[in-house]
């Protein structure tokens, strides 16, 4: 009987741990949290002005939402989507990522044109590193020596080394380039050049591009199917996701998505792909077998980051 | 999804995706993607403003004018500032003219260890609240926009150009938008200057913004209209705004004015510079009544404006 009054009183928490997809809507300074499951959206929560990114703490426990606006990091339950904390004076975070070894979170402001390099623990600053035009997505090497990081408006990528926190190298590579990815394998940089038509294949140890994938116009942004090959990009103007083999650096194939692609989420089991569509202002679900479209959910004014706890790989 | 969504969301993304991106793409320009998405948002907004405004203030206009005009010629040129203002398009220009700048600035002051005295970080309420955080910034920025009215007044070389938004004789709703470029320019500065300082408002309130904009058109309106004795101390009036521009009273005495509030006239109270003595006046610059020309076309004024900066900068007389 005692057994089964405890099995009772979990139902309510079970129920209330529901997964949620968390999708950061940046012009309305608000999250949407979606069940999963029934695909609707349950909650909606202010947070600072202009969210972006957000991205896993390293043990995948807690989800951060950097606040470019409101110059701010905020910590949310990654499972139910709660908020826990907010830690203020963090300038200007577009886009945020911990490297590997778990000692740097860097942020790209891309407004203030510079990269600002803190202690991964307290998030005390260690540096602010001026930049050109516009830095928007980080990547970092599986050593984390460096963080690469793209410049949209000088229209190259720089590698920052971690150790000296000085600029080592920049590499023009097209057009306003936005979203940047690491290899699996650790060799090769994939950029996205969004005021292009490709993905350039960048072998960031001899700084030279191997190749232009041709994608579709506005080539943006990466996520991994999670089978260590296989990596989705977005085009947000010709409003395509191409998949990428990421050891033969060829488009497998394409599906037509809603106005604006940006940024996608996986599932686990490599099934599902959720996407944030920017000027459509709704998360589309596609099968990624069959790559058809499954639903749409409107959301806020200008989706953009998006997660959920039960994520592929990244990589 | 909500009717707003629907309509004006899709409308947005429709004609963003038909019009404006691809010439963003065609010239390199997709670095300013999100801002042009969000200016197609203001385009459609504006288009929808200047409809409800001619539509709700023409026929108040005509039944119950402050001044009757035996014809409307010089009105042309306001509705000019007024398409090119509430379009969004001289907005998108200063814009691109400032942020540069002012994100230099920015960038440098955090680099130096400047932090910011952000509104949202007086307390945990206003940070969790988007709206009341909205509210401060609001009432705090239609006090900074009475200051810089103040100044435009002040300063002889300012209110060499802020004299166009006063030199029209006939005041109607499609003046409010009626000032010098280089005026719109000093504006945008100002506020960037005080978003240094005190950050920038949640930007999710288009509706507000857009309704308060309108209040600002009707307290232009050539409208015999007043919000009564309470009334008339909480918003700007259309009949508290005509003796702000009133030849004489309106741009002269101690404080080279009276009423200066854009929406709050509580400022004016404050400051002691309220004028809520009920009279029509006709509205102008005193040295119009001496011949001097202000100019009729949009190039004109424009042109004379800066001749008058030029003027008032080598220290010759207001």
């Amino acid at each position: 009987m005692l057994a089964f009054t405890a099995l009772l009183a979990t139902l309510p928490v079970t129920a209330a741990l529901a997964e949620v997809v968390v999708v950061l809507n940046s012009g309305d300074a608000s999250i949407s949290l979606i069940d999963r499951a029934t695909r609707k959206e349950i909650k909606r929560l202010p947070t600072g002005k202009e969210p972006h990114h957000l991205m896993q703490t390293p043990d995948d426990k807690r989800l951060i939402v950097a606040g470019a606006g409101s110059n701010d990091l905020l910590f949310l339950d990654s499972v139910t989507g709660e908020v826990q904390r907010r830690v203020k004076n963090i300038p200007d975070p577009y886009q945020i990522g911990y490297s590997p070894d778990g000692k740097w979170f860097v942020a790209a402001a891309l407004r203030l044109n510079r990269v600002d390099l803190y202690k991964a623990d307290d998030l005390s600053v260690v540096k602010r590193i001026p930049l050109p035009k516009l830095p928007s997505h980080v990547a970092f090497d599986r050593e984390s020596q460096f963080v690469f990081t793209t410049l949209q408006e000088s229209h190259d990528i720089a590698a920052i080394d971690l150790a000296t926190q000085s600029i080592v190298w920049r590499l023009p590579v097209g057009q306003n380039p936005a979203g940047i990815w690491m290899t699996p394998d650790d060799k090769h940089l994939l950029i996205g050049v969004m005021g292009e038509d490709f993905v350039a294949v960048v072998d960031w140890r001899k700084r030279t591009i191997v190749k232009k994938i041709v994608t579709g116009k506005g080539a943006h942004n990466f996520q991994a199917l999670g089978d260590g090959k296989h990596v989705f990009v977005t085009n947000r103007v010709a409003n395509t996701i191409s998949v990428l083999d990421q050891q033969t650096f060829t488009v497998v194939r394409s599906f037509a998505t809603p106005s604006g692609p940006d940024c996608m989420e996986v599932s686990s089991d490599g099934k599902e792909l959720w996407l944030t569509a920017r000027w459509a202002q709704k998360v589309a679900i596609f099968d990624i077998p069959t790559g058809k479209l499954i639903d749409t959910i409107p959301v806020g004014r200008s989706p953009h980051g998006i997660y959920f706890r039960n994520h592929a790989p990244r990589r | 999804m909500s009717p707003y969504a629907n309509s004006v969301g899709a409308l947005q993304a429709w004609l963003f995706e038909q019009a404006v991106q691809p010439v963003l793409y065609a010239f390199g320009a997709m670095g300013f993607a999100e801002k042009f998405f969000d200016a197609t948002e203001w385009l459609i907004l504006g288009a929808i403003e200047i409809l409800v405004l001619y539509v709700l203030l023409r026929p108040l206009e005509a039944w119950r004018p402050a001044e009757r005009w035996t014809d409307r010629q010089g009105v042309g040129a306001d509705v000019i500032y007024t398409l090119l203002g509430r379009l969004g398009i001289l907005p998108m220009v200063t814009f691109l003219l400032l942020s540069p700048v002012f994100d230099a600035i920015e960038g440098s002051l955090r680099l130096a260890g400047f932090e910011p005295f952000l509104l949202e970080n007086l307390a945990p309420a206003i940070a969790a609240s988007p709206l009341l955080s909205f509210a401060l910034y609001f009432v705090i920025l239609d006090m900074a926009e009475y200051w810089r009215h103040r100044l435009q007044h002040r300063f002889d070389w300012w209110w060499a150009l802020h004299a166009l938004h006063h030199s029209q004789r006939k005041m109607s709703f499609w003046t409010d938008s009626r000032n010098h470029l280089v005026d719109d320019v000093l504006a945008g500065a100002w506020l960037a200057s005080i978003a240094l300082i005190i950050g920038i408002p949640p930007g999710q309130f288009f509706l507000i913004i857009v309704a308060s904009r309108m209040v600002e058109s009707l307290s232009h309106a050539n409208l015999r209209m007043s919000f009564g004795a309470v009334g008339e101390r909480l918003v700007v009036s259309p009949l508290f705004h005509r003796v702000h521009h009133a030849i004489g009273v309106g741009h002269e005495g101690t404080h080279q004015g009276c009423n200066f509030a854009v929406l709050l006239p509580i400022w004016d109270v404050l400051f002691r510079t309220a004028n809520f003595t009920p009279h029509i006046e006709p509205t102008g610059v005193r040295d119009q009544l001496s011949e001097r020309d202000y100019g009729q076309g949009f190039w004109a004024q424009q042109g004379l404006g800066l001749a008058r900066l030029a003027s008032a900068l080598m220290g010759r007389n207001r």
